[in-house]
């Protein structure tokens, strides 16, 4: 179409270079309108290609001939020496046009090569920012489809088999593309159309593969007729594949590392844990079995008074002992995300209640001040976690303050949040503990040595973030530690 | 064994020999006669050979369920069973309670607290009509005239208030679970909504509790139900 459009555009050019003659012929000779046709010849050379630019020379000759050489509207030259001129004219007509030809060959590779950088620096710009595996997939495919003017689809490894990471929209399962994508990883050569491989396919494989490590297949349907395209673009294509394939390497070296860390965290963590269950198993046991040994020995020389104080320790340590594995096995609960929520509108002051109830043998003397709103106050929880966690944060104010102290507990909400405290006047913490004693195992250094698990608080905040909530540490004006815990509600107060 | 003919008697289903072991030598008091099963079908038979005035469940039986072994004795039997469960299993307690168990200890517990349990079982198993009076410490309920008197004085209880209290005072000492109570004082139709039994315990305990922040008389069992202070 472009080609019949091209030819009658020098018919075109020819006659508007005749007829412009014509309009000279009474004031120029002959000879001049060589000039004429020549410029005719330089624009068909520089709009229209190299062959319609000889053409319009060609018949530039025929028709200055016809038109204006005596005997005009003849081909029949009287004057031999015309046959000189057109010689001349038709040379330099070809001379020209294969000059410009070239200059401008010359200029369409720049472009298209300036056009490749671009599109590589795109590419590769795209790449650089891709932190996982996902993202560089998705940019490469991105790529493909605005570079090339094609759809892409990416092949990686998974295991031992190659599956689809991506793909552009309208990408359908495909088994027979799918087996030349497979030739091609095997063999990590070029297959599919345009090549001599499965020449036949819709797609374009090209293998991606760093050093000898193949990493999977980058598949591309060209939108447009590829064949006259392919030999200009294998050069991109490969330049696309190599920077591909390393931005999937980096990515995937990096996950590797990241692992490796991750590994190693956990590794500490999990030594962490086990220094700490030992320990924190191990002390309540030490004083159970001590006191069972002494009772068990039959010439008991202690006394009833003594016989009993001994039991009472081994019955708090049994306590104690049971609380912690409960703790743990909480902490386990809530790190194998094991935990559901069971929500009920609760009545806040029973969930005090409840809280109470479970720490009342280990208040002993010590006051407890409950402070809450004189209306009912409701709120959406699951009051066994909740329970858990108040019983947790009264044992840790217990657990941190003075024996003689009191302990303040108050609840209020407003349309978003139900927010209860706990308070005590202990020490305090240091500012930078502040965030720091909600992490597992974290213990503040007390000049006593506490016996805390380091995991109440941990479990706390993971009860209080299954809820959608949030959980802080404050000081105290006036000395002591503060502990928030805000629950969103959803206007579902009401009853 | 004849000795033990008119003791009550009490099968412990438990399949830890620790325990086992340590059940019967605490309970070993002369005041029981004591049967004991190992798995769920043993003590099925058990209970159809011994007749047990009381059975001690163990929910995590080697063969089968608890809940079921709950299921097939309640299709003959009213003997009180009490569920010794683990701790933080509310589902579990909710469901052996529901399907027909009387109580739940939750382990570890003391044994001071497991005769009291035992004891007010089989008060209730034996007496056929509730006491007309209620009284513990400062709080008297007269079911025949629909008195409540606190500290000495009557308080006024809405109907639904009155028949909730009722309810738990008829059972005191046992733990109902919130969908016992739904169904008892509103039906069927309310287990699904248990805020409504919520608002009116909080209200209940504003009347007759010194300090509702620390129920004396209606403890809460969180996850599972309520409980009213047994007589003794």
């Amino acid at each position: 179409m472009r080609r019949a459009v091209s030819y009658i555009s020098v018919l075109v050019l020819t006659l508007i270079a005749t007829l412009f003659c014509e309009a000279l012929r009474p004031y120029i000779s002959p000879t001049n309108m060589v000039m004429v046709y020549l410029v005719a010849v330089v624009l068909a050379s520089l709009r229209l290609g190299l062959k319609q630019a000889i053409l319009t020379a060609f018949l530039g000759v025929l028709a200055f001939d016809f038109f204006f050489v005596p005997p005009r509207l003849t081909f029949s030259v009287a004057d031999k020496e015309y046959l000189v001129t057109f010689l001349g004219f038709f040379v330099v007509g070809v001379v020209i046009s294969s000059l410009v030809a070239k200059v401008q060959d010359r200029a369409e590779k720049l472009k298209e090569r300036e056009a490749e950088t671009a599109s590589l620096y795109r590419l590769s710009r795209d790449l650089a920012v891709a932190a996982d595996m996902h993202s560089v997939a998705a940019s490469i495919v991105k790529n493909v489809e605005s570079s090339l003017d094609a759809g892409a689809v990416l092949f990686l490894v998974d295991g031992e088999k190659l599956a689809v990471a991506e793909a552009s929209i309208g990408w359908n399962e495909n088994i027979e593309a799918e087996k030349v994508a497979q030739w091609s990883f095997k063999s990590q050569r070029p297959a599919g159309v345009g090549t001599s491989i499965f020449p036949l396919s819709e797609l374009l494989f090209m293998p991606l593969q760093v050093l000898d490590t193949p990493l999977g297949v980058l598949g591309i349907r060209f939108n447009t007729e590829p064949e006259s395209r392919f030999e200009q673009l294998r050069h991109l294509l490969e330049a696309f594949s190599t920077q591909s394939a390393l931005a999937l390497e980096r990515v995937r070296l990096s996950r590797q590392a990241e692992h490796a860390q991750i590994l190693k965290a956990r590794e500490n963590l999990e030594r962490a844990l086990l220094n700490s269950v030992s320990h924190d198993l191990r002390t309540p046991l030490v004083t159970i079995t001590g006191v069972l040994s002494t009772i068990r020995t039959t010439e008991n020389p202690l006394s009833e008074k003594n016989l009993h104080e001994l039991v009472d320790t081994a019955w708090e340590e049994a306590g104690r002992l049971n609380r912690f594995v409960g703790n743990l096995l909480d902490m386990t609960r809530l790190e194998a995300g094991e935990l559901k929520l069971k929500l009920e509108t609760c009545d806040v002051q029973d969930l005090v209640g409840c809280a109470l109830a479970s720490v009342e043998n280990r208040l002993g003397t010590r006051t407890v001040d409950v402070r809450l709103p004189p209306e009912l106050l409701l709120a959406r929880m699951d009051l066994v976690l909740m329970t858990q966690v108040l019983v947790n944060l009264i044992d840790n104010a217990v657990k941190y303050s003075p024996p003689e102290s009191p302990v303040e507990i108050t609840a209020s909400a407003d349309e978003a949040h139900l927010t209860m405290e706990v308070a005590d006047r202990g020490p305090g913490i240091p500012e930078h503990d502040l965030t720091r004693i909600f992490d597992k195992f974290h213990r503040i250094s007390v000049p006593e040595g506490a016996s805390g698990t380091g995991l109440g608080l941990s479990i706390c905040k993971g009860i209080v973030e299954a809820h959608g909530g949030r959980i802080y540490a404050e000081n105290r004006t006036g000395g002591g530690l503060r502990l928030v815990v805000q629950l969103p509600q959803k206007g579902e107060r009401d009853v | 064994m004849s000795k033990d003919d008119n003791l009550p008697r009490i099968l412990i289903v438990d399949d830890e020999m620790p325990i086992q072991r340590f059940l019967h030598t605490t309970l070993d008091t002369g005041e029981f006669s004591l049967h004991q099963a190992e798995s769920g079908h043993a003590a099925l038979a058990a209970t159809v050979a011994t007749h047990p005035d009381i059975i001690l469940l163990d929910l995590g039986l080697p063969d089968m369920d608890g809940i079921e072994v709950i299921r097939r004795i309640r299709e003959w039997s009213h003997v009180p069973i009490i569920v010794l469960s683990v701790r933080d299993r509310e589902d579990d307690k909710v469901t052996a309670l529901d399907a027909g168990a009387d109580d739940y200890l939750s382990k570890p517990f003391g044994v001071a607290e497991l005769q009291a349990r035992i004891r007010g079982a089989l008060r209730r198993s034996v007496q056929l009509a509730p006491e007309p009076v209620y009284r513990v410490d400062e709080l008297e309920v007269d079911l025949s005239r629909r008195r409540v008197i606190v500290r000495g004085e009557e308080v006024q209880l809405t109907p639904t208030e009155y028949d909730l209290l009722r309810l738990l005072v008829i059972h005191s000492g046992k733990v109902l679970t919130h969908s016992q109570i739904l169904k008892q004082i509103w039906g069927v139709g309310y287990v699904e909504q248990p805020h409504v039994l919520r608002v009116n315990i909080s209200n209940l305990r504003r009347k007759i509790e010194n300090d509702a922040s620390r129920p004396h008389y209606i403890s809460t069992e969180p996850g599972v139900g309520y409980r009213m202070r047994s007589c003794d």
